[in-house]
This record gives structure tokens, sequence and C-alpha cells, in this order.
């Protein structure tokens, strides 16, 4: 396929992943694409920072939540590690606005004068925010409003971030935690855990040196700092940053052997990107998974609060497990997610096997299961934590059901098309939520 | 020309999204769902089985009475045989056959008899060498089972059978997981008949050769010329202790 490969960017990248899982984190592979094993806290978090997406890393404390995240911006933005770590916000329940977006700049202030003085997080387009569920609701909410639109306003003012990803940690409930909402939690693309590496493994990390300072450049630090604290507008503070940016990359060439994204490579990564496009048993799979987990027959959709009827048809489906419904930012994030793996991959089209790889970590934090699935699961033999775990088996059984019916879904969606065109034919029936989805957008179309 | 401040602005007419379109040329390879396909064809050939069957039973309704008679069993066979050529059958078809002679809307007619020399010709003439015929969930006991069975077969019914089980055995191997009525191996020249439970009266009549294992109790010997007969591992027949239609 033309645009992709030719510019090397995709090798680019799997030797910064290669580079982060030889030297810098530590962590056994955990997940198999097309005969390849990866480690989904690495591949995550560089699909996260290649496609501006949003990540929740979840684990337990000390197992390299915020590292992993901090390595991946450090190669991919080409910011040195203590500017990533002066950016972060951290977690706790005193965490201010002004902390996070920006504060009145007192000078000025003093002689009556307004000016917003931005916060490092606000301006770096590599957001970290360590502990997000030890932030009150109404801070998380603030962080991902920005987040989600790019604007952050202070006292009139604003800035507008062009290119910017977000990575959220997260330890699981204790004493200090609180949660994050349903629709804070669907505004992240993914979540994945970062596990506990193994004993050997974790022993090696023990007794290897500071392996951060490797990724640390005091000057350029100190360069970036001016820069960010420097009053010029935010527009041309950013040409700037990529100047510095750009010789602390070549300083990590030089020194470390890996080439880090500039900020044209990474445009050049996703304009490549924007050219794969899905096939059509990932678009039918995609669609055969979103209505099992919206479909209601007799409510008309899945609703948090209605539960289902007893002797309902459609027992053998997810519907009959999840309490709430697919919302509308789950299959752009299956898309996204699915793309850059197909890209990084060298593949052509998004095939089916990208978007089964995919759809567990864009799943798991989004589903409400019902608490008689949680009950009967949750205990079942497993190496992941129960949310991803359960969008794993769930996908398992979509994809069984799409081997037994994938031809058929993908006919019925063809007949779909025609009748939707005008032509005098009859939906395909069939015993899948799927086919009286189609049906009832048929029958939209029909009424208009 | 002024228009009015309270004129709408029409919008152009759009087009909706048709949210099918990537699948417009999508083009069936095939339209049955493989299990449709599956039962389409089972059900072709559970046609021609039942067809068979039926026209014995029309050959047979003739003589108004069936009676067991071995020049009777013979014709039945001979007729069974020439239906039976004539179908592309597998061992499970035996076996759905078996269960659908007790479906009335399947097959009208369960007479014991022919049904059970038709599906003796079914088995000898089948692809498979080993048959394995799951009939404990049947209500009939079907006589007749294992006519013929040649050399080289091998039959195992799991369930009880009727009477004449295993009549003019011709070198096959039959195994019974059940019980079995009177007359079983009657006429056999060879070959072996294992029955686990019990067996009835006359076993054995008129037998020229083989072999009769039972793993239960052995209600009554035939007059038999020759072989040999086992209860429980102990050879009944020839032996002192045994005499031809003696009951137990």
């Amino acid at each position: 396929m033309e645009g992709v490969g030719k510019n090397g960017y995709q090798k680019q990248v799997m030797e910064i992943y290669r580079f982060i899982n030889d030297h810098l984190y530590f962590n056994r592979p955990d997940m198999e694409i097309k005969g390849g094993r990866y480690n989904s806290a690495i591949l995550f978090s560089l699909l996260t920072a290649l496609k501006k997406g949003k990540e929740l890393i979840i684990g337990e404390p000390g197992l390299g939540k915020t590292t992993s995240a901090e390595f991946v911006c450090a190669l991919i933005y080409q910011f040195p590690l203590g500017v990533i770590w002066a950016s972060e916000v951290s977690g706790h329940p005193e965490q201010t606005e002004e902390k996070i977006v920006g504060r009145p700049d007192l000078g000025k202030l003093n002689r009556g004068e307004e000016d917003v003085v931005w916060t490092h997080f606000s301006q770096t387009p590599a957001k970290i925010v360590d502990e997000i569920n030890r932030l009150p609701e109404t801070k998380q909410s603030m962080i991902l409003d920005g987040v989600d639109r790019g604007n952050w306003e202070y006292l009139n003012e604003m800035i507008i971030n062009e290119e910017y990803c977000l990575f959220a940690t997260a330890n699981y409930q204790d004493g200090g935690t609180n949660t994050i909402i349903a629709p804070l939690i669907d505004r992240f693309d993914t979540m994945v855990e970062s596990r506990y590496p193994g004993p050997n493994l974790s022993f090696l990390i023990g007794k290897s040196k500071r392996k951060d300072h490797l990724l640390r450049h005091p000057k350029y630090e100190k360069d970036l700092y001016r820069i960010f604290k420097s009053k010029m507008a935010y527009e041309k503070k950013i040409p700037k940053m990529e100047e510095v940016c750009s010789l602390f990359g070549e300083y990590v060439e030089k020194e470390l052997g890996v080439r880090p994204l500039q900020r044209q490579d990474r445009e050049g990564v996703r304009a490549e990107m924007e050219h794969v496009e899905l096939d059509q048993d990932a678009s039918a799979f995609t669609r055969m998974l979103l209505s099992e987990i919206s479909f209601c027959e007799r409510y008309g959709q899945k609703r948090v609060v209605e539960d289902c009827e007893e002797g309902c048809h459609y027992t053998g489906y997810l519907c009959h497990e999840v309490k709430n419904c697919a919302s509308n930012r789950l299959p752009t994030s299956i898309k996204e997610y699915a793309q850059g793996l197909a890209w990084l991959l060298g593949d052509s089209e998004i095939d089916i096997e990208h978007v089964i790889s995919i759809v567990p970590y864009t799943l798991a934090h989004r589903v409400q299961w019902k608490d008689g699935v949680l009950s009967l699961k949750a205990r079942a033999k497993r190496d992941d934590p129960v949310p991803i775990f359960l969008a794993k088996e769930a996908v398992k059984a979509v994809s069984q059901r799409y081997r037994e019916q994938g031809d058929h879904v993908k006919d019925a969606l063809g007949i779909g098309s025609k009748i939707f065109q005008g032509e005098p034919l009859d939906p395909l029936e069939g015993d899948h939520p799927l086919y009286q989805e189609i049906k009832k957008d048929l029958s939209s179309r029909r009424m208009e | 020309m002024k228009t009015s401040p309270l004129q709408k602005k029409v919008w152009p007419a759009t087009v909706a999204k048709n949210p099918f379109e990537e699948f417009h040329s999508f083009a069936a390879q095939n339209e049955d769902l493989p299990l449709d396909r599956i039962v389409q064809d089972t059900e072709v050939v559970m046609d021609r089985i039942r067809h068979g069957y039926e026209k014995l039973l029309e050959e047979e309704a003739k003589e108004l009475v069936w009676m067991v008679q071995y020049n009777t069993i013979i014709k039945a066979y001979e007729v069974a045989e020439k239906f039976v050529l004539e179908i592309d059958y597998t061992a499970e078809d035996i076996e759905d056959f078996c269960f659908a002679l007790e479906n009335r809307q399947k097959v009208p007619y369960l007479i014991p008899g022919p049904a059970g020399v038709y599906i003796s010709a079914l088995c000898n003439y089948a692809k498979e060498e080993e048959i394995a015929l799951k009939l404990s969930e049947l209500k009939t006991e079907i006589n007749l089972l294992g006519f013929r069975l040649p050399k080289g077969r091998r039959l195992v019914i799991d369930g009880d059978t009727g009477d004449f089980t295993g009549i003019g055995l011709e070198g096959g191997e039959l195994s019974v997981e059940g019980n079995a009525k009177n007359w079983t191996g009657a006429g056999m020249r060879s070959g072996k008949i294992l029955i686990e439970k019990n067996i009835g009266l006359h076993t054995g009549e008129w037998m020229m050769g083989g072999e009769i294992y039972v793993g239960g109790r052995v209600r009554g010997l035939g007059n038999i010329v020759e072989g040999k007969v086992f209860e429980r591992d102990k050879l009944i027949y020839p032996g002192k202790a045994r005499y031809p239609n003696i009951y137990y």
C-alpha cells in the first residue's frame, strides 16, 4: 500500500519499543499478535503517544506505571525526563486548578494587569497524571475536559494544544482513592496493566543502576524550562521547544543508539496511519461487538438503569451480561488503535486480528458487568486483572460467533446497503442483535 | 430582490450517509450456513433411507402378517439390499434412521422385523467397517439386528435388542451392550456375538459355527449344530452341563 512503510518509521518506532523493553522497562510480553509477542503496557503507550490518545495505566504501586509512560513520552516526543517530571500532575486531594492549568501572574496583578502563567502540564504535548484516582472527581473532570478538546482556559485566556496525548495512572482501590466516574473513564481510549515482571526481572531492576539517568540532560532541561516560563505566545513557544527537543533527540541517538521521533516524523507517521483502513471482516466484527454491548430488544438499547427481562431471546449475547451501553467513543478508540497497530506491523489494512488484539484494552474500563457475571467469572484462573480478563473473554465469545456467521453478517450488511440505496430487497434474517440493528437502520431510512 | 429577515435559509437536501456502504459490493460466496448445508444433506439421505424402508414395507405388506420364517427374512433382505445399494449414507445416518423409526411423523409404521432386516442391510453395506448404534434410548427393541453381518465388519449396539439378533451371521463381530432376546445367533455360520448382559431362549438354534459370549445369564440354548457358547467366560456348549432347550 502506498504510503505505508516507505519512510521507515515503523522500523524507527519498533527500535524505540525494543530499546524501552531491553533497557528501561523490564517486563514480560503479555500479548501475542500475528506471531509476535509484545508487552501491552509499552505497546499501548507507544500507540497512545503516536495516535494522540488517552491511556489509563493501572497496577500495584511500584510496578512502573508512571515510568513506562515517561520513557515512551521521552522517546516519542524527545523531551528529557526532567521536563516530563516537572510537567506531571500528581494526584492528591489538595490539587488545584492553579497547579494543573495556570495561575495569575502575580507581578502583573500587582500592577493591575491580568495575565496567566501557564503550567508546564498545560503546555506540554506529553501529559502525565500520576494517580488520577487520588484526585477529587471535579479535578479529574477538569483535566479530561481540557484533554478532550486540547483547550486550556484560565482567567479568560486560552491556549490550544495542537498535539498532545495523556497518560494517567491509577492504583487499585484503597482508602486513599476516589473512583473515576463512568463518564470520565469513558474518555480514556485504552486501559492497560503495568504488571509484576516476575521475581527474576524484578531482581534485575533492583540491581541495575538508575535507568532514568539515561534520558536526562540538565542543559536541555533548563532550556526547555526557560521556554515554558517565557512570556511569549504559546504558538511561538512550540517551534522553540521543538528546536531544543531535536537537540535532545540527537543527543539520545548519539549516546544510546536509538533515534527519537521529531515532530515531522510524528506527523509523517500519522499521515501514513490515516491511509490504513478497516477491511470488511474487521468492520463487520466491530459492528457485531458493538451491537452486542448496546442492544436491548425490549427497551431499544442498553441503559444502566434498566435490567434484562426474564425469558429474553438474546440471553446468550453480551447484552445480557452488561449493564451499560457502549459509547460512541468506543468505536473511535478501536479504529484509532487498531489502525496504529496495523501500521506498526506493516500491514496495509486493519484486519480482524488487529481489532481482536486491541478491543479488550479499549473495552475493559468502559463496560459495567452485571454482578452475577462478576461473581461467576472473577474467581476464574487468569493472568489479567478482572476488567481486562472479562473483556478478553467477551471478545473471544464474539469472535467465535463471528467465525460461525461472519459471511452471513457481511451479506446482511451488503444487502442492507443495497436496500438503503433503494433496491427492492428484504433484509437478511439471523440470530444476532446486529440483524435487528440493520433492520432498524433500514426502517428509519424508509420513514425518511 | 430584498429578502425578508423572517425568511428562513433553505439548506440543500443532503443524502443520508449509507452506514453499510463498505459492504455494498460484498458478494456472499455461499449463502448457506455450514450447519444448514449439513442438515440439508442429511435430510436428503434420510429421505432416501426412509423411502427404501417404506418400499420394503409395501413389498412385505402383501404377506399381510409378517412371519419370521427364514424364507421371508431372506426375501425381505433381498428387497432391502436393492434399495440400500442405491443410497450413499454413513453410519450416523443409520443411527438417525433408528431414531426416526419411533417418530410417527417421519416413519408411519415401525414393524420390528422388517425394520431389523433393513437396518442389517444398511449396516452390511455401509462404508465404515465398524458401526456403532446407540439404541439405548429407543422404546422398541428391534429384531433381527446383525443379520448376515459379514466377515471384517463390527457392529456395536448400545442398548437392548429383540429376537433373532445376529442370525445368519457370516463372520462379523456383533457386540450388544445390553440384553438380547430369544433365538440369538440362530443359523450363524461363523463370527462372534458378544452379549454384555442376559440372553433369552433358543440361543444358537441351528448355528453352524462361530462363538457366542454372554456376560450375564443364558436363559436357554437351542439345538446347536456346531460352535461355542460361553456364559460368564465359562464354556457351556459344547459341554456336559447344558442340554438344548433346557431352561434355567
